[in-house]
């Protein structure tokens, strides 16, 4: 099942979260479409695009899966005529003159918060703004509208934007993005297969254990959305990842089999010979790389972040999977063919293999340099890490230019703000001490050249109060007691709608809601505003007046410090369980130590690439560690065990260069095979482009530091490591 | 003789026309005048309410009528008056104590709720019998009352807020005890219920239970200490009177 809700990956007992939660309760959703129409820079106040308007009104409001439609053509007024206040729809019909249209925008200029939510900022695009109806799928409420927005404003410039638009347009890019992934996964990893294999059947057998092990690896996430009812299994942007990522990891146990086969047959000329030497060579390494890997990737689990949870516990699922079947299935389907000893893929070397052993003499040869240069290029990196920046814009997620992108940009710009905080206020909401407090918070908000626009109960009632007083623009302001207050809601219940003040105070004026909206904000400004807000609270409150704040800025302000606290455990949580185990199999702390440093380096260069480069760190990228130190750990686990059981075989002398010799290439060709994480970089959404690129990166800095970082070391400490006497 | 009268009427009513039956019910016999205390209590949906007590005075079939708020406290001593008029907008004017001014107000939409309330002006208001097409459907008992079944479509020219109504008016009195009202896109939008208790010659209204079936929004309405005829003045319905609360 896929979603994309923001809300859904906050963990629930997050205040900001409870705070939401209990603003949806009492004032319905919050979660908004807007729909802005016109063109850029005519004048949208014609009575043609009035009608229009009218039409979009009506039919949207028709439709079973919308609340409620604010608009100009949904919208009252309230007047004072000679005494009278009268209060009347604002578009009284659909074919207005254009007196009566001026009219409309002569009311409006009079009453600019009601207009800013009604218009764009330059007066060129007509606003609706489309309230679901609560607990609805907002896949297909964004698809209804679309449709009849785009049937009835043909000819217009559209512009849909608003958070429920995004968690309903997401889950079809999803799809979509998925499907090509893994299309484009799939034929990279096949060319770079069969170039270095150079036999069908054994690519065929590879790619049949992957194809098995993405099929159980998708069945368990259903199972598990269906049996747990969780949305930590739901199917989000973060997770559009992961099938390529058990893609390569599947692909990663399969190529070491069919190499050491390849390599053992050439020997032994001798199938069953060769398969058998092969698994008792490689059954405990797979089975370690694979435990080493799940234990990275449940690491995710210690996240705050529900799909993150999901995400760890499913790819780990996989990963067990895969290796199941590269344990079983694969050497079953080798020893079943007849294979050529005479073929190419068996007697000769691969390009792979050539490059090896020229890397092998310079490591060994220089291990005190090549070890200086690899700690050099880390100590750079390092300096880069202190550049990375935590950022969860949704706009940035898309190519500039793309159509999502450019109406995100239009709406940002054009509009009184798309991102919404939300101050909800216990209090008595007729007294005028709390209605005066609402306004003087307001307007601390609008010293925030983001914040465009706010809205709440309290402008209502300086409306009132100015309407009841003959209109005079002296009285737009809170009168000064409570019974004052109370006759002027006693007045408009006499003539308006009951539901006209349901969106910013509750039933029985006990609690209120402050809405603002702003324009895109960086990370930086959001804190700024909501620890600025906040702070203003907490000084000039009284303590009868109970505020929480809300809203995506809150929400995004929360998941930014979920997303660091996620990636800062995750990483020294999984290097832990993998020394740990590491240690355990390899009986000396020491190989522990070693195992976690080409991975300790991957993830230090990784993050400081993104600072170099400004890839921020959001709730897609903070999956990359995990992934790097997941897969990264598979070369250093070979690596290792093929060390120690060379070491009880091979003088000390000679031991280095067999063991690259014997596991450099299937490191090396595992490293290229994980080029289909490059797949990624065909991603529409960015942080996936940016998580192909870093992981390609990540699968160079982890095969080559394990090469020449870890061979190195080994080779240093070889005294300390060899285990002759072991049995 | 007025109760024979409607027997009469009610027996004569087999074969009979929706139009005929909504005349009899528009000329059944009402109070010259009229007073009460008034309770109103509004439920969300969520299950919260709201409870307003007023004293009401009204003459001439409700076309005058003046309100004082009582509760809750906040609203004691708002007071409002209305003047129907056949040929003009109605006149609605407000005390609000608190600004010691009386205003004016105008609703212009006949769907816009008095009050807060699931009672909108257009269903307080008297139906004309010339503005709407009446069809007499099946007859039907609701909680053994036998009932004449009438569907009232408004003429577009009330420019009514409703595409149709269906009511049940009992036989044995023709007043309304059941109705549902159907918005603009034939969806049923309100379901209403009255009961009524005999006072003089006169069936008056207890009690009135409204539910908007969309919003899922009710609004019971009381009526208590029903006084009828008792000779209240054309003069009481002033905008001067709305200053001073009843003593009763």
């Amino acid at each position: 099942m896929i979603d994309d809700d923001l809300l859904k990956m906050m963990p629930e007992d997050l205040e900001s979260r409870i705070s939401w939660d209990n603003i949806q309760e009492e004032f319905g959703s919050t979660e908004v479409v807007f729909i802005a129409f016109g063109h850029e820079e005519e004048n949208i106040f014609q009575p043609e695009a009035l009608a229009k308007l009218w039409d979009l009104s009506e039919a949207l409001e028709a439709s079973d899966w919308v609340d409620e439609v604010t608009s100009i053509s949904t919208s009252t007024r309230m007047d004072n005529y000679d005494g009278f206040m009268e209060i009347d729809d604002l578009q009284l019909y659909r074919n207005l003159s254009q007196e009566e249209v001026d009219d409309i925008l002569t009311y409006l200029d009079k009453n600019e918060k009601i207009k800013k939510q009604l218009v764009s900022r330059e007066g060129d695009y007509f606003i609706a703004t489309i309230k679901p109806f609560d607990s609805i799928e907002l896949v297909g409420f964004v698809a209804e509208i679309k449709s009849i927005t785009d049937s009835i404003l043909q000819g217009f410039d559209i512009h849909y934007g608003g958070q429920a638009y995004f968690t309903g347009i997401m889950p079809p890019m999803i799809r979509e993005d998925v499907k090509g992934l893994m299309l484009a996964g799939m034929i990279i990893m096949v060319i770079i297969l069969l170039l270095n294999l150079r036999n069908a059947p054994a690519v065929g057998m590879v790619i049949t254990v992957i194809m098995l092990s993405l099929a159980a690896m998708m069945g368990f996430m259903g199972w598990m959305v269906h049996l747990t009812g969780s949305g930590k299994f739901l199917f989000t942007l973060a997770n559009t990842s992961m099938p390529i990522i058990l893609l390569t990891i599947a692909n990663s146990d399969g190529v070491h089999v069919m190499t050491k086969f390849f390599k053992e047959f050439r020997i032994f000329k001798d199938k069953r010979r060769a398969v058998a030497s092969t698994m008792d060579s490689l059954l405990i390494p797979i089975f370690l790389t694979s435990i080493t890997t799940v234990a990275a990737f449940l690491a995710m689990t210690t996240s705050p972040l529900e799909p993150l949870i999901g995400y760890g516990i499913t790819i780990s699922a996989g990963i067990l999977i895969a290796w199941f079947l590269s344990s079983t299935l694969l050497p079953s389907l080798i020893s079943l063919k007849k294979w050529d000893p005479n073929s190419k893929a068996v007697a000769t070397k691969s390009v792979f293999e050539k490059i090896i052993d020229k890397l092998g003499k310079v490591v060994l040869t220089h291990p005190k340099y090549v070890f200086s240069t690899g700690l050099f290029i880390v100590i750079i990196g390092l300096f880069g890490l202190f550049k990375v920046s935590v950022d969860v814009d949704m706009a940035k997620f898309f190519k500039k230019g793309s159509e999502l992108r450019d109406s995100m940009d239009f709406l940002g710009e054009k509009m009184n703000g798309t991102v919404d905080l939300r101050v909800r206020l216990e209090g008595d909401m007729k007294e005028p001490e709390t209605l005066n407090s609402m306004i003087k918070l307001q307007d601390k908000l609008a010293d925030f050249p983001q914040v465009r626009t706010s809205y709440s109960i309290a402008n209502v009632v300086e409306q009132m109060h100015r309407t009841v007083m003959d209109d005079d623009p002296a009285y737009e302001s809170i009168p000064e007691s409570r019974e004052k207050v109370n006759n002027l809601f006693t007045m408009y219940s006499m003539s308006g709608d009951p539901d006209d003040f349901s969106t910013m105070v509750d039933y029985q004026y006990s609690v209120g809601l402050i809405t603002a909206f702003s324009t895109n904000l960086t990370t930086s400004e959001t804190f700024e505003i909501v620890e600025s807000s906040q702070r203003y609270i907490d000084q000039f409150f009284g303590k009868n007046l109970k505020v929480d704040f809300t809203g995506m800025i809150v929400i995004i302000r929360d998941l930014v410090n979920l997303i660091i606290k996620s990636t800062i455990v995750s990483i020294i949580f999984s290097l832990i369980i993998i020394g740990f185990i590491a240690s355990i199999f390899f009986k000396k702390i020491l190989w522990g130590i070693l195992a976690v440093i080409p991975l300790t380096s991957a993830v230090l260069m990784n993050f400081g690439f993104m600072g170099y480069f400004g890839i921020e760190l959001s709730h897609i990228t903070a999956i990359l560690s995990s992934i790097i130190i997941g897969v990264g750990v598979d070369f250093a686990i070979h690596y290792i065990a093929q060390f120690r059981r060379l070491s009880r075989t091979i003088v000390e002398n000679k031991l280095s260069r067999e063991v690259v010799d014997d596991v450099g290439y299937p490191i090396i060709l595992d490293a290229a095979s994980n080029m289909g994480f490059g797949a990624l970089l065909f991603s529409a959404f960015i942080p996936i482009q940016y998580i192909g690129g870093l992981m390609v990166f990540a699968m160079v800095s982890t095969s080559l530091g394990t090469l020449t970082v870890l061979s190195a070391l080994a080779e240093l400490l070889k005294n300390k490591l060899i285990e002759r006497n072991t049995p | 003789m007025r109760i024979l009268l409607l027997l009469i009427m009610s027996s004569l009513a087999v074969g009979q026309s929706g139009q005929e039956i909504a005349k009899w019910v528009d000329e059944k016999p009402s109070p010259k005048d009229m007073s009460n205390t008034t309770k109103m209590i509004l439920t969300n949906s969520k299950g919260k309410t709201r409870i307003n007590i007023m004293t009401s005075r009204s003459i001439d079939g409700n076309k005058k009528q003046i309100i004082w708020f009582m509760e809750p406290k906040d609203d004691r001593g708002v007071a409002f008056l209305k003047i129907e008029h056949n040929n003009k907008d109605d006149e609605m004017r407000m005390w609000l104590p608190a600004f010691k001014k009386v205003r004016r107000i105008s609703s212009k939409k006949k769907g816009d709720a008095f009050m807060g309330s699931d009672l909108s002006y257009e269903d307080l208001t008297n139906r004309e019998l010339d503005e709407h097409d009446y069809t007499r459907l099946d007859d039907a008992t609701v909680d053994g009352i036998d009932c004449y079944v009438l569907e009232i479509v408004p003429k577009p020219a009330l420019r009514s807020s409703y595409s149709k109504h269906v009511s049940w008016i009992a036989k044995n009195g023709f007043y309304g005890v059941k109705e549902m009202s159907y918005n603009k896109r034939g969806e049923l939008k309100k379901e209403k219920e009255f009961s009524y208790q005999r006072m003089k010659d006169y069936y008056v209204i207890e009690r009135v239970f409204v539910e908007d079936v969309q919003k899922n929004h009710t609004t019971e309405v009381t009526f208590d200490k029903i006084n009828v005829d008792s000779g209240l003045k054309a003069s009481l319905f002033q905008e001067k009177n709305l200053k001073r609360l009843p003593k009763d």
